[in-house]
């Protein structure tokens, strides 16, 4: 029982990370707190779900086409919306958030109220053995998906140029800008690859968490937690941080359920009260 | 003078209601390197600015090599071969001594004269760097973090470079050290316009000198006839 619960907890966190990763990234490096990011999830989960139960597109196939599909939306807003409100963080929460509500509405009208079951692949359907223990094959793959795409990102953002200049952008745009980076480009790139991550992990999620109207306001604040924990912009506190509520969520649901949110949140506040920038984060300049 | 590498022309800028810069003009010769000078908000600094468009000028035009760049976007400034090591030297701290390279590499064009700079030639006229490539740049010494503004400049092999007041801040060993740079630029080939505040340095050192004052370009001339001529800058610079 116990081990289970600390297997779905990881899972969770990995599908945590999938959504924060991105969260973290778009606000730390470009210090827009980006409050649709929980829609980015749901869409995801509602566009691949309805690729793979009503079009019959195999799982993984209908998972990139989700994530291109968001990231594709991701960068709509950048370009069109957020472009224009540059270092107006009041703006950015309001007009993120109204598009937040535009999309649950939209997602309520397309796809109705009721949840959109989504089945795993069938290769990962069934358990797998292990320590005497049978664990859903799914929710391992989802662990270890989490972690290459973790690693994935640590080394796009340490090991190459590309990381190199967003970095050298979050440092100084306007010096980025004078040694020739084209520093709104990536901007965009990064915000299309958060919310690709989103919508890839509302898919990767469907098969555990279903796909339902409230969803994206379910996933928000954990994505606030998380990185208000690890500390935005890094990526190793994405994951820690993930991990983290994910075993504080699924434990407390268990042992506490009546307090299961003020647990979650507890630990948000202590950090924010003893360390604001989080457990990974640099002291704001 | 040859041909022009760079010149302003009547130029005109504000920063909000204030008017900071009043029909600028002078030009940077190719091959040559001008030295601007002037006290404390003269204007240098935003004379940088709006070369490299960050500030965009009111009036007036900016030509490299005879095309204007007045209105272009500041990438696309230093996509055309302008490089500038900024007041302050600003390295990207958070990247490690190679990465500030890195981000700044730029292939060389194809009408540069002078050997193209890449990490090896810049490595070679800076060994203190290469020894330091891993490091973070943040924990440079300020010497160090000169010689990094400059090579991160010099990586996008420019054709003309801006430096804005290199010499600030640093012991004067390290100054030395850094005037002798410039000079071997200058020598293979690259337009320079140097910012200072200390005429002694931008007379050994400029062909030609423009002096600012309150905005306005007030002396500019050769370094050789504004010796012989014996003009009082003093006025102009204040007192240090």
């Amino acid at each position: 029982m116990w081990t289970i619960l600390a297997i779905n907890s990881v899972t969770f966190g990995g599908l945590l990370f999938l959504l924060s990763a991105g969260f973290s990234l778009i606000f730390g490096l470009m210090r827009v707190p980006n409050l649709t990011h929980g829609s980015m999830f749901m869409l995801g989960g509602y566009i691949g779900g309805s690729l793979i139960a009503t079009y019959h597109v195999p799982f993984w196939l209908a998972a990139l086409l989700a994530a291109a599909a968001v990231a594709a939306f991701g960068g709509v807003i950048e370009r069109f919306l957020l472009r224009r409100l540059a270092g107006s963080v009041l703006a950015q929460v309001l007009v993120t958030l109204g598009i937040a509500f535009i999309v649950s509405d939209f997602s309520l009208m397309v796809w109705g109220g009721d949840p959109l079951s989504v089945d795993a692949p069938r290769a990962l359907a069934g358990g797998t053995r292990a320590l005497g223990v049978f664990f859903p094959t799914y929710r391992i793959a989802v662990i270890l998906i989490a972690v290459a795409i973790a690693a994935i990102l640590w080394a796009m953002l340490d090991r190459t140029r590309l990381g190199a200049m967003i970095r050298a952008g979050v440092d100084d745009p306007e010096m980025a800008r004078v040694v020739g980076i084209r520093v709104s480009r990536l901007f965009t790139i990064v915000f299309c690859l958060g919310a690709a991550l989103a919508g890839f992990g509302g898919v990767m999620g469907a098969p555990i968490l279903s796909v339902y109207p409230g969803l994206d306001f379910a996933m928000l604040p954990l994505a606030l937690v998380v990185v208000i924990l690890g500390g935005a912009g890094s990526l190793p506190g994405s994951l820690v941080g993930s991990i983290v509520i994910g075993f504080i969520y699924n434990f407390g649901l268990v042992m506490v359920p009546q307090l299961a949110y003020f647990i979650l949140f507890l630990p948000m506040v202590l950090v924010l009260v003893l360390r604001p920038q989080g457990l990974f984060g640099r002291a704001a300049p | 003078m040859a041909s022009e590498a760079l010149t302003l022309d009547r130029v005109d800028a504000h920063y909000g209601d204030s008017h900071v810069l009043h029909g600028v003009s002078f030009a940077l010769g190719e091959a040559r390197l001008l030295g601007l000078l002037g006290r404390n908000g003269a204007g240098k600094t935003t004379c940088m600015n709006v070369i490299m468009g960050i500030l965009r000028p009111r009036g007036g035009a900016i030509t490299l090599f005879g095309r204007d760049i007045s209105a272009l976007a500041t990438e696309d400034i230093a996509a055309r071969g302008i490089a500038l090591v900024p007041q302050g030297r600003r390295i990207f701290r958070s990247l490690s001594v190679h990465e500030n390279l890195l981000v700044a590499a730029r292939r060389p064009r194809a009408e540069g004269n002078h050997p193209p700079w890449g990490f090896e030639t810049v490595y070679a006229a800076f060994p203190r760097l290469k020894e330091r490539q891993r490091h973070v740049a943040a924990y440079l010494s300020g010497g160090e973090q000169q010689m990094l503004a400059i090579g991160r400049a010099l990586m996008a092999n420019p054709r003309v470079l801006l430096m804005d007041e290199p010499s600030e801040g640093l012991a004067p060993q390290i100054v030395a050290e850094v005037m002798a740079t410039i000079r071997r630029l200058k020598a293979q080939g690259l337009s320079i316009v140097l910012v200072e505040q200390n005429p002694k340095l931008v007379f050994e050192i400029a062909d030609d000198i423009v002096v600012l004052n309150s905005g306005r370009v007030v002396v500019s001339d050769t370094t050789a006839a504004l010796r012989e001529s014996g003009v009082d800058l003093h006025q102009h610079l204040g007192i240090y």
